[in-house]
């Protein structure tokens, strides 16, 4: 595949081969692959349905007018259904992100010394954010029986899961000289903690608490889905039968989560 | 008792330091009443976030004898189903394991793959210095309506159209993905080097040269890494999908957690547990080799 | 050649940049322009390949205005002109290769550049013009992996391979470090003096300007107060170019 060029001067140049090709091969090779895991019918491929769906999305069904329409993603249940998502995960996050702050400053190299201590805390930690968020969900809903109660211990742990990398990566980056200068004048391990370290990663932990949150209240729809309540239910019922309702709550859900971005920006814009 | 004067007592007359000193701490009382606010808003949120007649203790009282169940069905595994490949004919079982598997991460990656297709121009013309203020704000929208879509809905919608199946799973997260694709792709466009574009403007290269030779090298790297942490979030979500029979793990997932089939749950836990994990490392490494 | 007649360029915030300028500059000379910062350096440079378009009076180079050319035309008198940078500018995760041959994408269509298409002839022109700066053998590896004096050079590689008449030079060497400077100034002048190309370069340094430059233009509040060969360039002008006394910011040293 190497070219060579005879330069005027008579130097011999040889120019090695081009990788990029090669790697289009390869990628190209294992879609390839993977496709065979993919079966197509093309003749159950209906696209007339999606124009129907979709029309059906954010229309009012038969008999009804936008009001109805509109009146159903207002109303009680629906509501109700909203800020019991709303609720389930910020206390999810809440507890989570309680949760991690000692996992992960026992998880930071600079302030623990001993590896075994650091290193066992980030086995369990990764340990437990290779799970997804939804087998925890549906162990959960093992344990806790349906309701949102197995829905915050689900975005409880996986909150916790994420948020004690983020903390100890941050942790390590910060300036140690505080906490040198506490440890100097004879505080102890705990207080040179509280009071060198927390202010600083204070700010970027409350900015992944809240990037967490917006994460967590996306995901609870799917947990709704399966019972762990919040308005996935309300999706549920509604999908095959009343795709009016189902436009309605993304509409909604749409809404809210524009609105959770706009106060996130703002706030991690004051924490600046 | 002589009462003395108020001009005449010392203290009435302050110097210029004390002056300072106490408008200062006039002004502190305020810190600390927004303080105390923000601490009652929190208490608040906290409080009705847990206030909710399904959460009792006693709940917690199922946890000891369910975790034994939970522990024994994990010790047992359904190891025909976890290991088992073929039909008696000799002929692949889709239904087992290791096919739904590769199932999962074939639906995560031909996904990923499709959603990054569709994912650069939209990018582009999200990207604040390629397409200027306002074209910006029209991707933004764009993507933003694309990402909030739940993509659960997006596969059960699909599904009517596609059947059900592997087909409709990969589509979904093609689909979806080209929302958090596009931001990330136009963000890493945002923070690329003006320097060699300037430098192909002198040499008089045209616009698109300028975005094969100056913008393209330098954020191909960033789009492969993205892509490669999308492909690991997509795996997960490829899961879930199976829930809705859009294929993968998630549908023999469903269907034992419903019956709480522990033996084959928990091999079908295991499976996804160790399929994640491998997909992770492999992602974290190549990652790493693209700085 | 290079002329400006009556140059004016006024920014829309009403700021002046440069006044009247009237210059000419003929082929093979090799001018450094000297002058503080904000004072007008880089905007007389970027005038003469319209990088900064003028205001007012014309800017010739080889014959055409080039304040009336766009679109095409633009590109093709550009094409001849190279531009090396401060900051070298050069695509840091591509090979040296890839970064000169860049060079060429003007003389070919759109379509063959897009796929990546150069002839034989363009490929040996680019990898020619990487011996000339003595580093041939660099040519297939990440720009990054180059210390700061290489990568100018392959900077300078990608102008000589735009086989230009004129090279402009906006404070080359203000990134480097003094012996690299050196070498890399060495090689501004012999390519000046072996290929015959006008050279106009910005120098932060006024003793390297001195010492390699056939002429000096000194440009202060956007008006040229002086243009002459560096031998009658005496302390008295410098202090009126600059101001004031020169620093030893102004100066190289060594």
């Amino acid at each position: 595949m190497a070219k060579m060029y005879t330069l005027s001067n008579g130097k011999v140049v040889t120019e090695p081969g081009n990788k990029s090709i090669i790697y289009l091969v390869i990628v190209l090779a294992i879609t390839s692959f993977f496709m065979l895991f993919i079966p197509i019918d093309w003749k159950a491929i209906n696209f007339r349905n999606a124009g129907f769906i979709l029309g059906q999305l954010f229309t009012p069904t038969s008999g009804q007018t936008y009001r109805d329409y509109f009146a159903f993603i207002v109303s009680t249940p629906v509501l109700n259904a909203l800020l019991e998502t709303i609720r389930l995960s910020f206390g999810g996050t809440l507890i989570g992100a309680l949760a991690s702050v000692p996992l992960a400053v026992l998880s930071a190299r600079n302030i623990v010394k001993k590896p075994w201590i650091y290193q066992t805390a980030r086995a369990i930690m990764n340990f437990i954010r290779t799970i997804p968020m939804f087998v925890i969900a549906v162990v959960a809903i093992f344990f806790l029986g349906y309701g949102i109660l197995p829905g915050i211990a689900a975005i409880a742990i996986f909150t916790f899961g994420i948020m004690t990398k983020m903390v100890y990566e941050t942790i390590e980056t910060i300036d140690m000289g505080p906490v040198e200068a506490l440890d100097a004048c004879g505080a102890n391990k705990v207080k040179a903690v509280g009071y060198a370290v927390f202010p600083q990663v204070l700010p970027i932990y409350l900015g992944y608490f809240i990037y967490c949150f917006e994460i967590n209240v996306r995901s609870s729809v799917i947990l709704g889905f399966i019972g762990a309540g919040g308005i996935g239910i309300i999706l549920y019922n509604n999908v095959g039968y009343r795709y009016d309702r189902v436009g309605g709550v993304i509409l909604l859900l749409f809404v809210v989560v524009v609105f959770i971005q706009s106060i996130t920006r703002y706030v991690r814009g004051k924490l600046q | 008792m002589k009462k003395i004067p108020l001009l005449h007592r010392k203290k009435y007359i302050i110097t210029h330091e004390e002056a300072t000193v106490e408008r200062q701490l006039k002004e502190q009382p305020k810190l600390w009443i927004y303080n105390l606010i923000l601490a009652a808003v929190i208490i608040f949120l906290i409080v009705y976030s847990f206030t909710d007649s399904q959460i009792n203790l006693s709940r917690f009282a199922n946890v000891w004898p369910s975790f034994k169940v939970m522990i024994n069905g994990f010790a047992n595994p359904n190891t025909e189903f976890l290991f088992g490949l073929f039909d008696a004919d000799g002929s692949i079982d889709k239904t087992t394991i290791p096919y739904l598997t590769m199932q999962t991460i074939a639906i995560a990656f031909v996904g990923t793959i499709v959603a990054s297709i569709f994912a650069l121009p939209i990018a582009f013309i999200t990207a604040k210095n390629v397409a200027g203020k306002h074209l910006s704000k029209v991707g933004e929208f764009i993507l933003v309506v694309i990402r909030t879509f739940p993509e659960i809905i997006l596969a059960l919608i699909l599904i009517r159209v596609f059947g059900i199946g592997a087909l409709t799973g990969m589509l979904t997260i093609g689909l979806h993905s080209i929302g958090m694709l596009g931001k990330l792709f136009a963000e890493a466009i945002e923070n690329m080097d003006r320097g060699p574009i300037e430098a192909l403007d002198a040499v008089g290269a045209n616009l698109w040269q300028k975005i094969r030779y100056a913008i393209i090298p330098q954020v191909l790297p960033d789009f492969l890494s993205m892509g490669l942490y999308r492909f690991d979030i997509n795996v997960r979500a490829a899961t879930i999908l199976g829930v809705v029979s859009a294929g993968g793990l998630g549908t023999p997932l469903i269907f034992a957690s419903n019956e709480w089939n522990w033996p084959t749950l928990s091999s079908i836990l295991i499976a996804i547990i160790l399929m994640v994990v491998v997909v992770d490392l492999v992602s974290s490494k190549l990652r790493a080799k693209l700085v | 050649m290079i002329k400006f007649i009556n140059v004016d360029k006024i920014y829309p915030n009403g700021f002046q940049a440069l006044k009247n300028i009237n210059l000419e500059i003929n082929d093979g000379e090799f001018v450094a322009i000297i002058g503080l910062s904000g004072a007008g350096k880089s905007t007389l440079l970027r005038a003469i390949n319209k990088m900064h378009p003028i205001s007012k009076g014309e800017v010739y180079v080889n014959g055409q205005e080039v304040s009336k050319l766009e679109g095409e035309s633009l590109r093709m008198m550009r094409r001849n002109i190279g531009m090396i940078f401060q900051s070298f500018n050069l695509v840091k995760r591509s090979s040296v290769f890839k970064n000169v041959l860049a060079g060429r994408v003007a003389y070919h269509s759109t379509f063959k550049t897009l796929l990546g298409l150069f002839p034989l002839r363009d490929k040996k022109i680019a990898l020619e013009a990487l011996d000339k700066m003595g580093i041939l053998e660099k040519a297939y590896v990440r720009a990054d992996q180059l210390s700061g004096g290489q990568q100018q050079r392959v900077a300078l590689a990608r102008a000589l391979a735009q086989e230009p008449n004129i090279i402009l030079a906006d404070e080359p060497v203000a990134s480097l470090d003094p012996v690299t400077t050196l070498s890399v100034m060495d090689d501004f002048a012999r390519i000046n003096k072996d290929y015959k190309i006008t050279i106009v370069a910005n120098m932060h340094h006024v003793d390297l300007a001195l010492k390699y430059a056939h002429r000096i233009v000194g440009i202060k509040n956007g008006e040229i107060i002086f243009d002459g060969p560096v031998s009658a360039v005496t302390e008295s002008k410098l202090i009126e170019i600059y101001g004031r006394k020169l620093t030893s910011d102004d100066i190289l040293g060594e």
